[in-house]
């Protein structure tokens, strides 16, 4: 496979929140083996986080306590990380065990146990989230004692994060038995936190998936991970967090035979997929509609921009992703769902944003007149971080250059000169926005 | 897996309720600050338990499905400041100027005090 800037692009954006002009040049280079090693590995030594600290209208950020500094937390992360893969997984794991409604400390401690193990043992993650306390008061584990078990973990666990099929309802009643025991602690002051007591537990036999057995809690999650349907599911629910098209037969199976072969890792299953052909596919033709927060991140990324202030978090909010507040326990709607009417304004008015406080901002009376059409495209792109741009979008972006000096005055009279450098100034700002709400800065 | 094992690792005091490393962590000596509360039925949830004398930003979440309130109250029962009604799924801001004490954080529709929806925070440095 021909490895060029633009197999680097789709891999950076797709693993990740996009590359830079650097690192396209950079790993198209190194080759396509080092690429994806550097993505799926990260940077090795060296601070996790590049450039400024977070900043919400000049203070520090309060992610427990202030309204929104949760989600600038996140984002930041995703804005400076020198391993956007990590992030990306994290925001992968937090749609799979969507969790929502639940107290922001303990949705912060959720945070973290997902990008603890992002890359790392399914077993482990799973464990971690059945002891999650903000999962389990969200799906009632919590409390669930043998003389009334609840259902709802046990039901999500084989439907959503688990199976997708091959299981009864029998098996949910049963499972739900075998989960029981968990105990909330609270004093006057809140949440204390979760302890097992054996004698809420349901100690009898339970027959499920065909098996009977006096199961313990962690035995359910085994039980799960063992079922031939497990790892169909999981790589193939993998495999469409970065591909759009439904992955053939032939890869499910090879990929699951990864995922058992490693012993459950994810790592190896995320680096088969992001050296898939099927990832490169089209490469002049983006498919995959970014995420809102792909959407803002990535931009944040690509013009330089820092979080310093709270209007990601409403903007975002109104793009339809509201981070640590996905919608159900099924998570968000992926794909064309995110670009509703009301959406795409939303998306436009961040390009302003940027515009007008990021890293794309045009001072007043600071356009170049002297600058030939495709010279100012040529700067509007590279303020932009050098984006996919279609060829069809390109002509059109080069018309309005061309356009934009049309009827300008051409003497040297002040009021003459102030007008072509007032209409230069709005001509870059319009590129810029262009380049970046445009419709192929919605793909990726 | 072993009870013991399994009911050490799940159970943590609140002062390890873990804020992400590069977060800012509340400030002893620095006046007042933002206190997170959430409400539900028929509990509150202080994510702060102790804050510096000043002005204090409680800012509460109604995680519940029934309407709610917020009242800051001092050990004598005296309403210091309270919110408007709080409906399920939306959030208040409540500034108050505290000074060093114990206060009772309530909410004072209905008969929810009794059923469970208090807590305490200390005010002091």
């Amino acid at each position: 496979m021909a490895w060029t800037e633009a197999h680097v692009e789709r891999l950076f954006w797709r693993a990740g929140f996009g590359a830079t002009r650097a690192e396209a040049e950079r790993f198209a280079k190194a080759g396509r083996a080092a690429a994806i090693a550097h993505v799926v590995d990260g940077p090795g030594n060296g601070p996790l986080l590049a450039g400024p600290a977070p900043r919400n209208d000049g203070k520090r950020l309060n992610p427990a306590n202030e309204w929104g500094d949760d989600v600038l937390w996140w984002l930041d992360r995703m804005v400076r990380s020198r391993y956007p893969l990590q992030e990306k997984m994290t925001l992968f794991w937090h749609d799979h065990f969507a969790t929502s409604d639940q107290d922001t400390p303990l949705m912060l401690r959720q945070n973290q146990l997902f990008r603890r193990n992002a890359l790392g043992s399914f077993r482990t993650l799973l464990r971690g989230v059945g002891n999650d306390p903000a999962m389990q008061m969200f799906l009632s584990l919590a409390d669930s004692d043998k003389d009334a078990p609840n259902e709802n973990f046990a039901r999500e666990l084989m439907e959503l994060f688990g199976l997708g099929s091959g299981y009864t309802e029998e098996d949910i009643r049963q499972a739900a038995r075998a989960l029981t025991g968990f105990e909330s602690h609270w004093d006057d002051s809140g949440f204390l936190g979760i302890t097992f007591n054996p004698e809420r537990h349901d100690g009898g036999v339970k027959r499920i998936f065909g098996q009977s057995g006096r199961f313990m809690p962690a035995d359910v999650l085994d039980l799960v991970m063992a079922h031939p349907r497990h790892a169909p599911f999981l790589v193939s629910k993998l495999w469409s967090f970065f591909i759009t098209a439904p992955p053939p037969g032939a890869a499910v199976s090879s990929l699951a035979r990864v995922y058992r072969g490693s012993g459950l890792q994810i790592k190896p299953v995320v680096r088969a997929i992001l050296g898939h052909p099927a990832l490169y596919s089209r490469l002049g033709a983006p498919d995959m509609v970014k995420a809102p927060v792909v959407y803002v991140a990535g931009s944040m990324r690509q013009t330089g921009t820092f979080v310093t202030d709270g209007a990601p978090v409403w903007m975002m909010e109104g793009m339809g992703q509201e981070l640590f507040s996905p919608p159900s326990v099924a998570g968000w709607d992926w794909g064309p769902a995110w670009m509703s009417s009301n959406a795409m304004r939303v998306r436009f008015d961040w390009a302003n944003h940027l515009l007008r406080h990021g890293g794309l901002n045009v001072a007043d009376d600071t356009g170049d007149p002297v600058l030939t059409p495709d010279q100012a495209l040529a700067a509007a792109l590279a303020a932009a971080g050098r984006p996919h741009v279609s060829g069809t979008a390109l002509t059109k972006l080069r018309t309005l250059a061309v356009t934009a000096r049309r009827g300008l005055p051409d003497g040297d009279d002040k009021w003459e000169v102030r007008e072509r450098v007032e209409r230069a100034t709005m001509l870059q700002r319009s590129l810029r926005h262009l380049l970046i709400s445009g419709p192929d800065g919605q793909l990726h | 897996m072993n009870l013991r094992v399994l009911a050490a690792a799940v159970v943590f005091a609140p002062a390890a309720i873990a804020l992400p490393a590069d977060a800012a962590r509340p400030q002893a000596r620095a006046a007042g600050g933002s206190v997170g509360i959430a409400e539900r039925e028929f509990r509150i949830s202080v994510y702060r338990r102790t804050v510096a004398p000043g002005t204090v930003r409680f800012n509460v979440r109604n995680f519940g499905e029934d309407v709610h309130d917020f009242a800051v109250v001092t050990r004598g029962g005296r309403i210091v400041r309270q919110t408007q009604a709080i409906a399920a799924g939306t959030t208040r801001t409540l500034p108050v100027r505290l000074g060093a004490g114990v206060y009772r954080l309530i909410c004072t529709t209905a008969d929810h005090d009794a059923r469970g929806m208090h807590a305490r925070i200390r005010v002091g440095r």
